[in-house]
């Protein structure tokens, strides 16, 4: 065992974090007050490189381990990105992006994944349904071929990236009866008839990135953008959960050290009672536990990108209780975070009360904090 | 990063946790339910047992018998002792960690020679004397004194809450040489022979919990030791200390671990035998996510403790806060799993005929012991405010 990085991964983290201090950070906070996701924010993450990293670079990226794509993470959170774009970032790079490169075609490859990867296409995931969150093999999308084609009909939810999107993998059924076993890949495009996004949800937290419903009203799907093999889809959303347990967690590993440095830095300047508040332990305390947490999450976070990096088959007791620590640990430390701040710590000016709703969500995306608990019971209940 | 432990590793965990199952779990309640005069015949057989493993050298030297081996198959090995019985934990790691470790680092080859074959054959037993009644976070203020007197030093002064102190062999004492130095120079570490002249331990305490493993004060009445008693240098005691406590925190933690994964292990089978409104009871959520929570909280510790073990092997920069930040966790969240463990257990768990009401008595330890989670706390915070300034 070891718990270091590389120089050249300790470089590569300096980079990102001084990039994006310099050049993301100032625009941020409008983009998030607005709930806008910012065009420009998204080039400069396609500029940095950081749309493309896991792949190969002949198709536009530079080939990183999932260790490193968490270390960019990481370090853009720590500069103080807002989750929102690093959550468009992750559902389009880690959800769409590698689906399409790891179950792909050539073809499909050579046209999709150069323009994700540099960030002149927006991609997103289609999962989620209404009737069909936490139980997603439930989901009753259908897709039926006629006449050489794929006909889709069916309306997904809580999108990411839906509203802004170029390309979504859209997961339907060729047979209900099936279950999952019936569940089915399949790339689809803005253009295609019958394919239409939503108005975009107002949203708590995580504002900058899009959400919105996708709808498929008899979409026409060209046969050769069906991803993979018909029936596997629902084992590609599995092969997404380990992107979803490491590098979509590590802004948050991330944040939580941005939340360490202001708020050490917020407890030495604000004086009451004639001392700083950092004098008085309550506060000490308090910036004791989110260094705590913050440790815990990067160690339980790390652990899936080593396992995926190694290639061992998805660990679900690694996964989940990276979710959990994350979300239900990470929202105490933003909560300890905002106090820290007292009432400017509520107020939008001030740089942590973002990460308190934006956090709030690292315990309900991708699945619920009682969903990583579900899955341990089950696990303990054969151990 | 690597979070594979290597094929070594994986034998010292199963060949430790094999053998604390069959030797040393079977001996824990009887330990803990024995009485004082019981106490010290028993935990000395147990820390035999393991010396014969070579549990006890695990942490030092070969050229004394020891393995040498890292800090993480240290802690591996520590968990399987734990989960067996954490008194026989705080025994040998008194002896061999506390005692053994200032040994390795500050000891002459003289002082090595002559204690640590001992301590790691389990034929010696050693204690670590720093806290006092009115000295225990705050352990710069300690009163004992040590006055030199032409080659002997005289020690007066009173130990408080040492583990081990009523069946050691030898203590190390801290004491103040020269108080207006303060901790930083005037503090002075002594080996303290039993039956030194003026040296004694005192009646057993009574405890909540770790009963197997003794505790005692340690009454020094103008002492006399030999000048070749003093263990690294005059005035270097405090540092000494600081430093064996950033072992002793992992320590902790480490023992806190062990506890969860027992408690872990026993809630999670007695689920799914005990069987309420016609099903086992893991089949209730109320039921199942306690024990989820249990392994999100056990898991986490685990990894905590062997970065801070991989932060001290390497001497990393930040490895004083991570032994912190390990301690804090797996103290706090083994508390909580050893009650969650009750809790499962129902009434059950409440008699000592099950494991779990000794192991939550046992927990409680952990937020206190090796320094307390407030001062774990301040120091972490401590740093942070350094590195941060504004």
């Amino acid at each position: 065992m070891e718990f270091g990085f590389t120089e050249e991964q300790l470089m590569f983290r300096d980079s990102v974090y001084k990039f994006a201090k310099k050049e993301i950070v100032p625009l941020v906070e409008e983009a998030d007050l607005k709930s806008e996701f910012s065009m420009e924010v998204w080039r400069k993450l396609g500029e940095m490189g950081i749309l493309g990293l896991p792949f190969p670079e002949e198709l536009g990226g530079s080939g990183a381990s999932v260790e490193t794509c968490c270390l960019a993470g990481e370090a853009l959170g720590h500069a103080g990105v807002d989750q929102g774009h690093l959550l468009a970032l992750g559902a389009h790079t880690y959800l769409c992006a590698d689906t399409i490169f790891k179950h792909g075609s050539p073809d499909q490859l050579k046209k999709y994944i150069p323009k994700l990867a540099g960030g002149e296409w927006i991609g997103c995931m289609g999962l989620t349904e209404p009737g069909a969150g936490s139980d997603a093999a439930s989901i009753t999308t259908a897709a039926v071929k006629k006449d050489g084609k794929w006909i889709l009909n069916g309306t997904k939810t809580f999108i990411t990236n839906a509203p802004v999107c170029n390309v979504c993998v859209v997961y339907a059924t060729v047979d209900k009866a099936l279950k999952h076993k019936g569940i089915t890949a399949f790339i689809v495009e803005r253009g295609f008839p019958g394919f239409s996004t939503g108005a975009p949800f107002h949203k708590m937290g995580v504002r900058a990135s899009t959400t919105s419903e996708v709808i498929l009203d008899n979409c026409e799907v060209p046969e050769e953008n069906l991803l993979g093999e018909v029936g596997k889809g629902f084992e590609y959303t599995h092969e997404t959960l380990s992107w979803d347990r490491s590098s979509l967690l590590a802004p948050f590993v991330g944040a939580l050290q941005f939340a360490i440095e202001v708020c050490s830095k917020y407890s030495q300047e604000r004086v009451q009672f004639g001392r700083p508040i950092n004098a008085f332990q309550a506060i000490q305390h308090k910036l004791a536990d989110i260094k705590i947490i913050k440790e815990a999450a990067k160690m339980v976070v790390y652990r899936v990108a080593h396992d995926k990096d190694s290639g061992k088959p998805l660990n679900h007791l690694h996964t989940s209780v990276a979710k959990s620590v994350v979300g239900d640990y990470g929202i105490k430390a933003a909560s300890d975070a905002v106090q820290i701040f007292g009432g400017y710590g509520f107020i939008h000016e001030y740089p942590i009360e973002r990460f308190l709703r934006d956090v709030k969500l690292a315990q309900i995306g991708g699945g619920t904090s009682e969903m990583q608990k579900f899955i341990i019971s089950r696990i303990l209940s054969f151990m | 990063m690597n979070y594979d432990l290597t094929p070594e590793q994986l034998s010292i965990k199963d060949n430790f946790t094999k053998f604390c199952t069959k030797e040393i779990e079977p001996r824990a309640a009887l330990l803990d339910e024995a009485s004082h005069e019981e106490v010290p015949g028993l935990i000395k057989e147990n820390i035999k047992k393991m010396a014969g493993i070579g549990y006890l050298g695990i942490g030092h030297e070969e050229a004394y018998g020891g393995t040498n081996l890292d800090l993480i198959s240290q802690a591996i090995a520590g968990e399987a002792v734990a989960a067996a019985c954490a008194s026989t934990f705080l025994s040998c790691g008194a002896s061999s960690g506390l005692f053994g470790m200032p040994l390795r680092l500050f000891g002459s080859e003289e002082q090595k020679k002559k204690y640590l074959p001992g301590i790691i054959k389990g034929e010696i037993i050693g204690c670590f004397g720093l806290t006092e009644p009115e000295a225990g976070s705050d352990a710069a203020s300690i009163k004992t004194t040590a006055v030199k007197d032409g080659d002997r030093w005289i020690l007066n002064g009173t130990k408080t809450f040492i583990t081990n102190a009523n069946i050691a062999d030898v203590a190390i004492i801290f004491a103040y040489n020269d108080r207006a130095k303060g901790p930083g120079g005037g503090v002075t570490c002594f080996l303290v022979e039993k039956g030194a002249k003026g040296f004694r331990a005192g009646k057993p305490f009574n405890k909540m919990g770790f009963r197997g493993s003794p505790t005692a004060e340690l009454i020094l009445e103008d002492c006399e030791v030999p000048d070749s008693a003093v263990l690294g240098t005059v005035g270097s005691g405090f540092i000494h200390a600081m430093m064996t406590l950033e072992y002793g925190r992992i320590g902790m933690a480490t023992v806190c671990l062990g506890i969860a994964s027992k408690c872990l292990e026993l809630a999670n089978k007695y689920s799914k035998e005990r069987v309420v409104f016609g099903k086992p009871i893991n089949r209730f959520q109320d039921i199942s996510f306690k024990l989820a929570d249990m392994l999100i909280m056990s898991d986490t510790a685990r990894l905590l403790i062997y970065q801070a073990a991989w932060a001290k092997q390497i001497n990393h920069p930040e490895s004083a806060v991570l032994a912190s930040v390990a301690k804090v966790w797996a103290s706090e969240t083994g508390k909580q799993i050893s009650d969650l463990a009750v809790q499962i257990h129902g009434g059950y768990g409440y008699m000592k005929e099950y494991p779990v009401e000794r192991l939550y008595r046992d927990a409680r330890l952990g937020e206190i012991g090796e320094g307390a989670s407030e001062i774990q706390r301040i120091l972490i915070a401590k740093d942070l405010l350094r590195k941060h300034a504004a």
